[in-house]
């Protein structure tokens, strides 16, 4: 089984390639100048780390529904994916807003969340490596991932409610509001591309999950005995009869 | 012969004074995590620097980080009732799952609300904050109690019979009661302005209405053979 | 830093990143398959 694939890291790559051409063609902001290009990866990284957390909180829940192992190795594949892509949202925020806004980090509700969904999901991993047999691993990290995606939203309101007393109105934000539509372009296509490249990630991710369980059990059959292995013919004068 | 089975309130009722119970005989979860603590407010001036000003503005945002951050360790405590002995013996009975867990966590609010009593004076001996909107502690103290004990008695059913329990529990927690912390602070805070703070309310209410619901739907998904 | 040198380094990070990952899945793909064969 090919890891990767074939046609979907093709695309992946050209529809990459399109969105760096485009990155790099687009025209500065007015106000960031060049440094606004970095939104060209930060807001589909983004983009791709509340997907992954909606699939795991989706895929989470089909599998309380059903119990199927599909469901299970989705959840857990997407939440892997996701803890990815929400480090690198956080760490190229981190890198944007230097030059822009003169710090690495701001209490912007937006960024707090992503800190908290990033450490939430964290722990989801930390629990599925820490849950040995696989059914209770299945059943714990379902129920977390359900309890995550419906309690990260009200985290996200307490946060903005929280900012909306404490800071004026006047937020900083990442890109104007009124954006020039050459640069929503750009942006689409490289929200597109992460996309793409993201699924080409998830089927992968999946495909070594399969791989590994097989290997597992490999490993679980080899350590097993056969059956009616210790009864052995009887023996006459020290000479075994039954090879 | 029909046998009647006690209702699952009942019995979740009968789980809560088991718990009270022996968390009064031995008490250690209590009298361990709450010297914790104040400890633990006590060294923040030490890294700041004993300012009167600055510590009366920290505190009672120092006072709601150490409940959140130690009353997690109170709702993780490990009990009698979880030996799997004990374990087996109720499931026998036919328990639901979540009247045990329910409880649990209603004997854990009991204990977090005393857990936060007793730190209260503490705070306010070493910071001396402003108290304005103090009443409204009478509406945040439950509801965190009760918030904090549904999360963390979750928390300790996903990580139950695990060796890292104890760190991967409060780990699971803390992130997703951000909102009591906030929710706390800001009521008080609001309340001490004279407004009636609805908004800070409304998310207590909120979060805690969701960690229960969240531990009794999910108690029952949880229950097999872990 | 020039403000083009920044943003490259931005990227570098973003792509970087996303190819040491897709590296990882394919070296533990591999160290299984030989796992498998030499059972």
């Amino acid at each position: 089984m090919n890891l990767l694939g074939r046609r979907l890291p093709a695309a992946a790559l050209v529809l990459l390639a399109g969105g760096l051409v485009g990155a790099v063609l687009a025209p500065p902001d007015r106000f960031q100048g060049d440094y606004q290009r970095l939104m060209y990866v930060h807001v589909p990284t983004a983009w791709v780390a509340y997907l992954c957390f909606g699939l795991t909180g989706v895929a989470s829940a089909l599998w309380l529904w059903r119990r199927t192992g599909r469901f299970d190795r989705l959840a857990a594949a997407s939440a892997e994916l996701g803890v990815l892509f929400t480090g690198l949202t956080i760490v190229l925020g981190s890198w944007w807003g230097k030059p822009v806004w003169g710090v690495w980090w701001t209490w912007d509700p937006r960024l707090v969340t992503t800190a908290l969904m990033f450490f939430v999901y964290l722990g989801y991993l930390a629990l599925r490596r820490a849950t040995l047999d696989p059914l209770a691993r299945a059943r714990r990290s379902a129920v977390l991932g359900v309890v995550a995606v419906v309690q990260v939203p009200v985290v996200h309101m307490s946060v903005v409610w929280w900012r909306a007393l404490h800071q004026p109105p006047t937020v900083l934000k990442p890109g104007d509001p009124t954006i020039d539509h050459r640069m929503l372009a750009v942006l689409l296509l490289n929200v597109v591309a992460f996309t793409v490249f993201a699924l080409m990630l998830l089927r992968a991710r999946l495909r070594l999950t399969v791989l590994e369980d097989e290997l597992a059990t490999a490993r679980a059959a080899e350590d097993t005995e056969v059956a009616g292995g210790v009864v052995t013919a009887p023996q006459l004068e020290g000479r075994m009869r039954d090879v | 012969m029909t046998v009647l089975s006690p209702a699952p309130l009942r019995q979740a009722r009968a789980i809560a004074g088991t718990e009270l119970r022996i968390e009064a005989r031995a008490g250690e979860a209590l009298w361990i995590i709450t010297p914790f603590g104040a400890v633990a407010l006590l060294l923040t001036p030490m890294a700041v620097g004993a300012d009167r000003p600055l510590l009366s503005q920290l505190g009672t945002g120092m006072y709601w980080v150490v409940v959140l951050l130690f009353g997690v360790l109170v709702a993780l405590r490990q009990t009698a009732t979880d030996s799997p002995g004990h374990l087996a013996v109720l499931r026998m009975t036919g328990m639901p799952a979540a009247a045990r867990l329910g409880g649990r966590a209603a004997a854990t609010t009991v204990v977090l609300l005393a857990f936060e009593t007793l730190l209260l004076p503490v705070m306010i001996a070493l910071y001396q904050p402003d108290l304005a909107g103090w009443p409204w502690l009478a509406a945040a103290l439950p509801l965190t109690a009760a918030g904090l004990a549904a999360l963390g008695t979750l928390a300790g059913a996903l990580v139950h019979g695990m060796a890292g329990r104890g760190t991967l529990g409060p780990l699971l927690v803390c992130p997703l009661a951000l909102p009591l912390l906030l929710g706390a602070t800001e009521l008080v805070k609001e309340g001490g302005y004279g407004q009636v703070p609805w908004l800070w309310l409304l998310l207590l209410v909120t979060v805690t209405g969701i960690g229960w619901l969240a531990l009794l739907l999910g108690a029952n998904a949880l229950e097999e053979s872990s | 830093m020039s403000e083009w040198a920044w943003v490259t380094i931005g990227f570098v990070i973003t792509f970087g990143a996303l190819a040491g990952y897709t590296l990882r899945l394919r070296l533990r793909a591999e160290a299984i398959r030989r796992e498998r064969v030499r059972r």
